[in-house]
Formats: C-alpha cells, sequence, structure tokens
C-alpha cells in the first residue's frame, strides 16, 4: 500500500508585503516526521475541539476562497494543490504570528475524504549531543515544536467534496490572547467562523442554568445558580459552556444539574462567546446592588411583590423583605 | 441508486429524522423570535418523499443528472419559514436569525427586471444547530436547512402561486402568467403600502 505524503511548507510571514518570501517546499513520505502526522491525523478528531464552519461570501453566495483550496486538495492532493494553501495562510501571517512549518495531509477515512492541516510555530532550542564523555551544546533557531500552546490544526472530513466541507474542528491552544491568534488562524486563513453563534450558546447555557435552578430541590444550588447564570455577563473570549461554569466557579452540585437540564453533555464542550443582549433575554431574575453593598435577587416578576421599596427624603431607597431563612451562603467568587 | 431505492431509502429518513427534525427547528426557530415583534408565523416541514424523488432527478440543460449526491447535495430537505408583518421587517429578521444560525449561502428572491413581478422571500441555508440533532443517527443529519423570510403578501401570493401550479394539469398560457405577475405586482405594492403606513403612523405618534 503506498504511504500517504505529508506535504510541508515553512511559511514566513507576509502579510500586506508586496513582495512576500518564497514558500519552500518539500513531501515527506517516510521517517519520524511521518510518523509523527500520521499519529496526529489518526488523532485529529480528539484534538480538534474547536467546531468552525466557513463563512458564506459577501454577496450571499455559498462560495468561500479556503474551503476551494481545501476541495481542490482533498480531491487532487499533491505539492501544487497544497501550496495554495500556504500561500493563503502567507497572506494572513504577520511577524508577530512569525515563521510556521505548515503539514498538510489527505487520506482516506471509511467513505469520507480526510484533510489535516496544522501549523507548527518556529521556536529556538539547544541542541545536546553527546561524544562519548563529551557533550557539545548548540543553539538552534527555527525548531518547530508541537507545544500544546501554539501548536494549530484543522480537519475536515465528508464523503462528498461537492457538498461537504463546509463544518470541520479546529485546535487552538493560545500562549496568550485568545482571541487575537485565534482570529488569524480561524477567522482569516480558515475564513470561518465557531459554529455555534454567540446569540445560540449564551441562550443555551443560560436557558440551561435557569431551568436547573428552577428545578433543584436544593435551595443552596439554587442561590448559587441564580447569581452565578448574572455573572455571566461579565465573561469574555470565547470558550465552552464547561469552561465558563468552571471560571465562575460553580459547584460541582450546581454544575451536574445544569448539565442534566441541558440534556447533552456535548452542548457545554462548544466553545462561543458571551452575547449580553442574548443572556438578558433568558434571565429570569432581577437584582438590584445598593451603594451599601447589599444585592437583593428575585424572580423577575414576584421583585415587586418579594422586596418592598421605599423612596426616601434625599434619593435614597429602602428594600424591605420578610421570610423564613432557608439558606446562608458565604463564597468566594473567581 | 435507482428511483425506487432512492425514494426508499428518503422514506426512511423522512419519518426517522427529517419530520421530527423539523418540528424540532419550528420550536427551536419561533423561541427564538418569541420577543420579536409581528411575526404572523413560524412553521417547518420535512420535504416529502416525492418531492425529492422529483428535485434529485432533475436534470441540467445539457441533459446531465443536476444532482450527482442528492441525499447530500439537496439542502432544503427540512425548511423553515417566518412570515412577517410588513417589509420593513424582513431585514431585521434576517440579522436576528444569523445572529442565531450560521449562514452558507443568502439569497434575495425577487425579479431581476424591473418590469416583472414575480416570487419575493429571502431564502437562507443555514447550518443545522446542534441543540436540535440529538438523538437521531449523525449520518441522517441534514447538515443545513432553508429558511425563508417572508412578508404576508409575498407568502399569501407564493402559496395561492404554488397550490395552481401544483394541482393544475394545464400549462400556464401566457394570459394566466400575466395574471399571476399582476397578483405579485399587487402584492408588492400592499407591501410598499403598508409600509408607508406603519412609517407615517409611527412618525405621527413619536
Amino acid at each position: 500500500m503506498p504511504t500517504i505524503p505529508v506535504h510541508s511548507f515553512l511559511v514566513h510571514p507576509g502579510k500586506n508585503d508586496e513582495e512576500a518570501p518564497t514558500v519552500s517546499s518539500a513531501t515527506v513520505r517516510e521517517g519520524r516526521v511521518h510518523e509523527m502526522m500520521r499519529d496526529l491525523f489518526g488523532r485529529a478528531e480528539q484534538d480538534c475541539d474547536v467546531p468552525i464552519i466557513f463563512r458564506r461570501d459577501h454577496d450571499g453566495q455559498q462560495q468561500n476562497p479556503c474551503r476551494d483550496l481545501v476541495i481542490a486538495y482533498a480531491e487532487n492532493p499533491s505539492l501544487h494543490t497544497a501550496r495554495h494553501l500556504a500561500k493563503r495562510l502567507q497572506a494572513f501571517s504577520t511577524h508577530r504570528s512569525g515563521i510556521g512549518l505548515l503539514f498538510l495531509m489527505k487520506d482516506m477515512h471509511g467513505t469520507k475524504h480526510k484533510v489535516l492541516l496544522s501549523r507548527f510555530p518556529a521556536d529556538s532550542g539547544v541542541l545536546a549531543t553527546e561524544h562519548g564523555a563529551e557533550l557539545s551544546v548548540d543553539f538552534v533557531e527555527r525548531v518547530f515544536m508541537k507545544n500544546a500552546k501554539a501548536y494549530k490544526c484543522a480537519v475536515y472530513a465528508h464523503e462528498s467534496t461537492t457538498a461537504g466541507f463546509w463544518k470541520g474542528a479546529a485546535v487552538d491552544r493560545q500562549i496568550s490572547g485568545y482571541h487575537e491568534l485565534s482570529e488569524y488562524w480561524i477567522g482569516e486563513f480558515l475564513a470561518s467562523d465557531l459554529s455555534t453563534t454567540a446569540a445560540t450558546g449564551t441562550a443555551r447555557l443560560a436557558k440551561a442554568m435557569v431551568v436547573a435552578a428552577r428545578s433543584t430541590p436544593d435551595s443552596a444550588v439554587r442561590s448559587e445558580l441564580v447569581t452565578a447564570v448574572q455573572m455571566l455577563a461579565n465573561q469574555t473570549g470565547r470558550r465552552s459552556g464547561r469552561s465558563y461554569l468552571q471560571r465562575i466557579g460553580l459547584s460541582d452540585a450546581a454544575h451536574r444539574e445544569v448539565e442534566y437540564a441541558i440534556g447533552r453533555g456535548t452542548l457545554l464542550d462548544e466553545p462561543f462567546a458571551i452575547d449580553r443582549e442574548a443572556l438578558a433575554d433568558q434571565i429570569p431574575f432581577k437584582a438590584v446592588e445598593l451603594d451599601n453593598g447589599a444585592v437583593m435577587i428575585a424572580d423577575t416578576e414576584r421583585f415587586p411583590e418579594v422586596f418592598r421599596k421605599e423612596r426616601l427624603d434625599d434619593e435614597r431607597v429602602r428594600y424591605i423583605t420578610e421570610g423564613h431563612v432557608v439558606n446562608e451562603i458565604i463564597r468566594k467568587h473567581q | 441508486m435507482n428511483d425506487a431505492q432512492l425514494q426508499e431509502e428518503y422514506r426512511r429518513r423522512h419519518a426517522a429524522v427529517l419530520a421530527p427534525l423539523a418540528a424540532s427547528l419550528e420550536a427551536f426557530v419561533k423561541d427564538i423570535v418569541a420577543k420579536v415583534p409581528r411575526v404572523d408565523r413560524v412553521s417547518a416541514r420535512a420535504k416529502a418523499p416525492d418531492r425529492f424523488v422529483a428535485k434529485a432527478r432533475k436534470k441540467q440543460d445539457d441533459g446531465t443528472d443536476k444532482y450527482s449526491e442528492p441525499l447530500l447535495q439537496i439542502q432544503d430537505l427540512v425548511g423553515v419559514r417566518i412570515v412577517v408583518y410588513y417589509s420593513r421587517d424582513v431585514e431585521p429578521m434576517r440579522v436576528k436569525v444569523e445572529s442565531h444560525f450560521r449562514a452558507i449561502e443568502l439569497k434575495a428572491h425577487c425579479r431581476e427586471s424591473e418590469w416583472e413581478f414575480g416570487y419575493e422571500g429571502r431564502h437562507m441555508i443555514l447550518a443545522t444547530p446542534s441543540d436540535v440533532t440529538g438523538g437521531f443517527a449523525a449520518g441522517d443529519v441534514p447538515e443545513f436547512f432553508e429558511l425563508q423570510i417572508k412578508t404576508l403578501f409575498q407568502h399569501a401570493w407564493s402559496e395561492a402561486e404554488h397550490d395552481l401550479g401544483y394541482k393544475t394539469q394545464k400549462k400556464l398560457e401566457k394570459a394566466d402568467r400575466r395574471c399571476l405577475a399582476f397578483a405579485a405586482a399587487q402584492a408588492w405594492g400592499a407591501d410598499r403600502e403598508f409600509d408607508e403606513l406603519v412609517e407615517r403612523l409611527t412618525e405621527s405618534r413619536a
């Protein structure tokens, strides 16, 4: 059985350059690099945990320049078809993104055409060589490592190269600045968006938290969820629902209630940004904070009934409520 | 696959996935637009098996099959329609829909010539959200569905025109097509009049 070639390119930054540097290339068919790429190819569906989708063009047509290149490569994997993708990556690479080593592979995965694109950033390192009892150390530039914090990858698989290859999955681990580097790989080079829109992801998570708050018999968990859903408004970046829940410090018990309410745990794994308008649509709780530090929260419809409001002479207000204490919580929020 | 095999496979998917998926999508979209004013209705349907086979076997001008992989290439196996009151409500609804779904296609259907009238509507091809795909075999769930946004008048014209085309055995004569165009022009005019009325009445109340 012929080996599947790995098409590799050294991509120098070329954004806004009138004469971009040459993109050198090689076809790898054997050896440790080939083994590494076969391994990555096989694990791509596990590694690539960010569902993405190619964007439509500005005229509303079903056309995307990067998708076209990926399909051309899928239908005829070669250095020639792969080079177009390398040149495209160069056109979006800045000196901040630096030099990268781009690998492309295509193989059949059952009945599906599967394409893997992966980028390793350049780094520097030290090469240690032993000669008997002697050791020599040399500084090495252009070491390309699969650094978990900077490695980028995208995988596409579909039975059809005409109807499919709209959806894919990416891995997008950042050293810093999630938004900026994610935008370079996913937004610019792949001309794609996260599959889950901010509005849908936010509504999904908030709805599950509200449903969980209303259905749980545990009053401590209910209180926690009522507070937590409003804390989503302050969350930044693009994260999975599960990650948002961890960042706002949700207890295991509350997390379980949310997972039960959402129905399918995998829905908590899809990343999205928080959409405050979509969040406000889902929160049935009203919260009022006073300048003395008091925070009052109750169901929006019952708020006036639960907290009786009195206006004082100097534009201050007094809220009055009464009932039996069912829970008292002292918590530190992250 | 021959026609019989294609229809059998489609019937299986229609019962097992497409019909329930359409119901789930209808509820999902209704929830999204629940607070949007002037929405007349949200409805969804799975394409009927006979209509699917007819579309799957369409030919191009050179006589070749339009679809080599109809089960994958035909993107309106499930369709959702949102009917809004006025023309001015269409674009805000489009924005609302695109904030919740990923669109790979957006078409405003209208006659190119300013002297012609006919079908009008906003059609979008949207990625099926994972919120509604649970419980179905992954390979049977269509990746995309079609969503149409129409005004009340656009919807009335297209429903009546569709009914005529579906039920009559006769081929439409030129005079018949002229009548349809006239009715489409009246629908276009009604949309324009109501839009202007809304603007005037809204201004006068401001």
